[in-house]
């Protein structure tokens, strides 16, 4: 079995003093060796939540969450450890996500330590450095600065991303890995993933942005409000979308030299039964009242919507 | 209508002297909008605090800056601040950190029109209620305060609060970072439509090239302080000149793929 993760009915929730808010209702995420997958949806829509599930950072109401053929809800304390650290996280945001008071070297190094009782060796002190270079932070006088001073938040993000592939994941989870960097740097690190990905690394990327979904993995699950409604190959979510938000994310993205269409105005409101999406939706009916299930439509192709 | 002549800023960071722009020249007409493009470092945001006269005290400026024709480069602080807002007002990047915390929203918007304007609190505070209502927002949104507010929501604020005191030219610092597509989508097309119906100027200032091309009709690109190349945006796909500019737009092709 090549299954680095398998998600099955995964429900999630948050408590307020407002009540209940489901963040996922019911996701299926499948990934094996040398996968990639792009969960794609604006803010709000659980992608981030998915990420720290498929982790069992946040603890689901119900559905089953496997990493590499295991069950972490029945996974001890150390077979979870153990299972983690075939994985790596580059999380959205870089700020909070590496200790203030390492530097540039230590923060790369750490992970590494971590897994050797704290020795370091001279194969770490070389990985690091290569794994530096690799995230474009060739500049040897920056590696001693402190990651809370002296980084733009676009080489934090650089730093995270070293970080994070230190340990040669199996199975890495990128949260909008390039929303920090230039136009020009974007690219490189797409290509870091896209070498990873070809050695047999399993990619799950987290983005709002279509044109990077498409760019950095093959497969793509269009999430709106805790559910999946469109699923299959990213060139297809934007160059042909079938589900009306998958067409409403292609259209408002920003191209060279295209106008920028504004989305449809409707707000998502509170709970309710049928589909999520027809609050906002401008081809809605009475159909929409009833949830519509994902059902496969072109093989490789999956969409939640009665009007497809 | 701006005009900016010769304009050098440089800054002394430790001993290092830090040469952050370096004789541009470019003007800003009224009734469109003009794109300042530029990577990390290429002094678009300098160009921005020069134009409001906010840079660092210790900041050594050359050149002019002309505002409807007046230079602000030297002009003294008190006259400074009554062009701020009312000639040129600031919408500003990251607008998490735009707004006092335990303030209302309304009472933040309608202080410029306290302080610029003169206006009575009761007076302001109506205006307030009526500019949210403009940018989307509705007026009841002037007795919430920032953290209940969305990213794009308080985006939104921060834009009735530059349009506050009715200012002849907004200054927009990379509006729509951090906002994901859909939401980037509004806040562009209610940029465009305040510049259409208050026939105001706008200079979009933003590393987001695409973003740039829908919004404006010329683009200036920036690079290390540098104006390497003006355009319009129309011709940034295929009539880009300047190799700096031709490295961005490939950059962005190359991430678009082959789509038509």
């Amino acid at each position: 079995m090549s299954a680095l993760l398998e998600i099955r009915g995964l429900c999630v929730s948050f408590r307020s003093r407002g009540g209940e808010h489901p963040a996922l209702r019911g996701v299926d995420l499948d990934l094996g060796k040398g996968e990639s997958l792009a969960v794609i949806g604006e803010s709000g829509s659980g992608k981030t939540t998915l990420l720290r599930a498929a982790l069992g950072l946040v603890r689901p109401q119900a559905g089953t969450v496997r990493l590499f053929g295991r069950d972490l809800a029945a996974a001890g304390r150390r077979e979870r450890t153990e299972l983690l650290r075939r994985c790596g996280l580059m999380p959205q945001d870089p700020y909070g996500a590496v200790p203030p008071t390492l530097s540039v070297r230590e923060a790369v190094l750490e992970p590494l330590l971590l897994v050797q009782g704290f020795r370091s060796t001279p194969g770490s002190a070389l990985k690091t450095e290569a794994l530096l270079r690799e995230w474009g932070l060739p500049e040897t006088g920056l590696w001693d600065a402190r990651v809370s001073r002296s980084l733009s938040g676009g080489q934090r993000q650089r730093v995270c991303g070293a970080r994070a592939m230190a340990l040669d994941p199996e199975l890495f989870l990128a949260d909008e890995p390039t929303s920090m960097q230039d136009a020009s740097l974007r690219g490189e690190i797409v290509a870091i993933l896209e070498r990873r990905v070809s050695s047999g690394m399993g990619l799950v990327l987290v983005t709002h942005d279509l044109i990077l979904a498409r760019k950095a993995a093959r497969e793509g699950m269009v999430l709106y409000r805790g559910t999946a409604v469109e699923k299959g190959p990213t060139a297809l979510l934007l160059e042909e979308p079938l589900h009306p938000y998958t067409a409403a994310l292609a259209r408002a993205l920003p191209r060279l030299g295209r106008a920028i269409s504004p989305p449809p105005t409707g707000r998502p409101a509170a709970g309710g039964l049928g589909c999520p999406y027809s609050e906002r939706c401008d081809r809605a009916d009475a159909a929409c009242r009833e949830a519509p299930p994902l059902r496969e439509v072109e093989p490789g192709r999956f969409v939640a919507c009665h009007q497809v | 209508m701006i005009e900016i002549e010769g304009l050098s800023v440089s800054y002394r960071s430790g001993k290092k002297e830090v040469q952050a722009l370096s004789g541009v020249s470019l003007s800003l007409p009224s009734g469109q909008i003009t794109g300042l493009v530029g990577e990390s470092g290429s002094g678009k945001t300098t160009l921005v605090m020069a134009i409001l006269g906010l840079l660092p005290p210790e900041a050594r400026v050359a050149g002019r800056i002309l505002v409807d024709g007046a230079d602000v480069v030297g002009m003294a602080e008190n006259e400074r601040d009554r062009f701020r807002w009312i000639r040129v007002a600031l919408v500003p990047q990251g607008s998490q950190n735009a707004f006092n915390p335990v303030l209302s929203i309304g009472s933040q918007v309608a202080e410029p029109l306290r302080v610029h304007r003169g206006l009575g609190r009761r007076e302001a505070e109506k205006r307030a209620r009526m500019l949210l209502d403009e940018v989307g927002l509705g007026s009841k949104a002037s007795e919430r305060f920032p953290h209940e507010l969305s990213g794009g929501q308080r985006q939104r604020a921060a834009l009735a609060m530059a349009l506050s005191c009715d200012p002849a030219f907004l200054l927009a610092d990379e509006p729509t970072t951090a906002l994901d597509v859909l939401i980037q989508a509004e806040i562009a097309d209610l940029l465009k439509r305040a510049v259409r119906e208050r026939k105001m100027g706008m200079a979009l200032v933003t590393h987001d090239l695409p973003l740039a091309s829908g919004l404006c009709e010329t683009i200036c690109v920036l690079d290390g302080g540098r104006l390497v190349e003006t355009l319009p945006a129309k011709d940034l796909a295929r009539g880009a000149k300047h190799p700096r500019t031709r490295a961005l737009v490939a950059a962005l092709l190359e991430m678009e793929g082959n789509l038509s």
